[in-house]
């Protein structure tokens, strides 16, 4: 009709807005049906190679994408609670690619789901044992003395711990991600974990692994809304094929939160979170006290501004406790997440972290 | 440029859901701060735990009485095997391609050397020319 009598209705911004809306609509009813039969989303896809395996310990080493690298070699020390593919996200997402694409060789401790045998694991087995091991394996591998280290998160914290313990390491730079020192800015982690509610060692008795659910429910209840707020968003972006793939990787990430040892999980709760030992320079492994002033190796902080599981006064003691003389630390806006994967760790971390690291690897 | 205003009831529920999320995030910190909450919450977690450790028993006994193994056999099982290949994984050689040079040197280095470079070879040309029409002067003198 409207054709025949030549009108139609003014493009005002409301009707091209409701028109972008239903069109929205339909796109979402479709795509819905699409994710519920969708596979996993794939992540970690940067080829590698499996150099060691024990138990919970996974050192792997990726391919070089460029015919010449630096002369160090990289090795990335993940937390025990999380896979290391949030580290490698996607082609275009992955803090490997980029390290691999700017000449970086680089390898990284991964962690497997501890068996009911490593229930027993301490911090002892990772600092005296897994990291030293897996630093030789790398010096062995790439035919180099040298070694430099990056620690994210609690990967950070037992990178410290290692450096503190062994003056003479072949490790001759240290990067840490939003790695905590002080653990009494973590309010709710230590609420949670209180000597009066919690009673920590018949837990560990009762689990000896304790559970991935148990770990991620302690990290939702930091922010309780946020994964039902997500839901609510990923219906709305429905349409956006970008975000539901981005969305999809980040919520995989979180699904597959690993169970930890109930050795490590009970020194955590009471060595550093109840007594915050490594703050106060009282925390001992191997019979030997911990003290951060032994650390005189290069050492970037990066910490994330918003970071809600490591505040950034939990992790800002680093810098001024250790005793190096090349020192910085940078605090980027955004999360604890955001530091190591998404628009913002492309932007700004990564390309801060390349270029302190580069002229530090030759 | 900025987009004309007009009354858009999707934005403003958007708007609201963030808020809302930030909103119930910031009262649930607060909340799980005061002791009396977070020892409800245990209470709560402990039950909860408790519960589903009394229904994995049951389920346990059923398995047994039926002559099926439980999940937990069958994760020992598989931590058996991945044992296994954990060893195996260590008797096979690392098969990569031929490894890279290690002599890259950061950017900022490769262009201050070529600047460097560049510099001493123009030098060397200027001197030579110099030199050179030095030469010829001395040899019209």
């Amino acid at each position: 009709m409207a054709a025949t009598t030549g009108f139609s209705w003014p493009e005002s911004p409301l009707t091209e807005r409701l028109r972008q809306e239903v069109e929205r609509s339909v796109q979402r009813a479709f795509k819905g049906l699409e994710l519920a039969g969708a596979p996993p989303p794939q992540v970690g896809r940067s080829p590698k190679t499996t150099l060691y395996r024990r138990g919970t310990l996974e050192l792997v080493h990726y391919r070089a994408q460029m015919d010449e690298v630096y002369r160090i070699p990289l090795l990335i020390v993940m937390a025990p609670t999380n896979k290391g593919y949030i580290l490698d996200l996607a082609p275009g997402q992955s803090f490997v690619e980029f390290l691999l694409q700017h000449g970086f060789d680089v390898y990284m401790v991964d962690w497997n789901a501890p068996t009911m045998m490593e229930r027993d694991l301490q911090l002892e087995d990772y600092v005296l044992d897994f990291i030293p091991e897996c630093i030789r394996r790398v010096q062995q591998h790439s035919g180099e003395a040298d070694v430099n280290v990056v620690g994210y998160c609690a990967g950070g914290m037992l990178s410290v711990l290692y450096q503190a313990l062994h003056a003479d390491s072949p490790v001759r730079h240290l990067v840490c991600l939003t790695t905590p020192i002080d653990f009494s800015k973590m309010d709710l982690f230590r609420v949670m974990s209180d000597e009066g509610t919690f009673d920590v060692d018949g837990f560990v008795e009762r689990y000896g692994v304790i559970p991935a659910s148990v770990i991620s429910a302690g990290f939702e209840a930091l922010r309780p809304a946020t994964k039902m707020a997500g839901q609510i968003k990923l219906w709305d972006n429905l349409w956006n094929d970008q975000f539901v793939k981005g969305f999809r990787r980040m919520e995989r990430w979180g699904d597959e939160t690993l169970p930890l040892p109930g050795g490590y999980f009970r020194q955590t709760v009471k060595r550093l979170l109840r007594e915050n030992a490594l703050f106060k320079g009282t925390l001992q492994l191997g019979g030997e006290r911990i003290d951060l002033k032994k650390i005189r190796i290069p050492l970037l902080h990066m910490v994330a501004q918003y970071d809600h599981i490591v505040p950034a006064g939990a992790s800002a003691p680093l810098i001024r406790q250790v005793g190096s003389q090349d020192k910085e630390e940078v605090v980027l806006p955004g999360g604890h997440v955001s530091i190591a994967a998404g628009a913002n760790a492309v932007k700004r971390a990564w390309p801060k972290l390349g270029r302190w690291l580069e002229g530090r690897s030759v | 440029m900025t987009e004309p205003y007009f009354f858009d009831p999707l934005q403003l529920w958007r708007d609201a859901v963030s808020k809302l999320e930030k909103s119930t995030n910031e009262r649930a910190n607060a909340q799980l701060k005061a002791p009396g909450v977070a020892r409800s919450l245990q209470d709560a977690a402990t039950v909860s735990f408790g519960l589903q450790q009394a229904y994995a028993k049951l389920i346990e006994n059923y398995l047994r009485q039926a002559n099926l193994p439980s999940r937990k056999q069958i994760q020992d099982l598989a931590e058996t095997l991945q044992r296994i290949e954990d060893k195996l994984d260590g008797l096979l050689p690392v098969a990569e391609g031929l490894q890279p040079s290690r002599t890259r040197r950061p950017p900022a280095a490769v262009a201050a050397a070529a600047t460097a470079t560049a510099e001493k070879t123009a030098a060397r040309h200027s001197g030579g020319k110099a030199r050179r029409t030095r030469g010829a002067g001395a040899r019209k003198e």
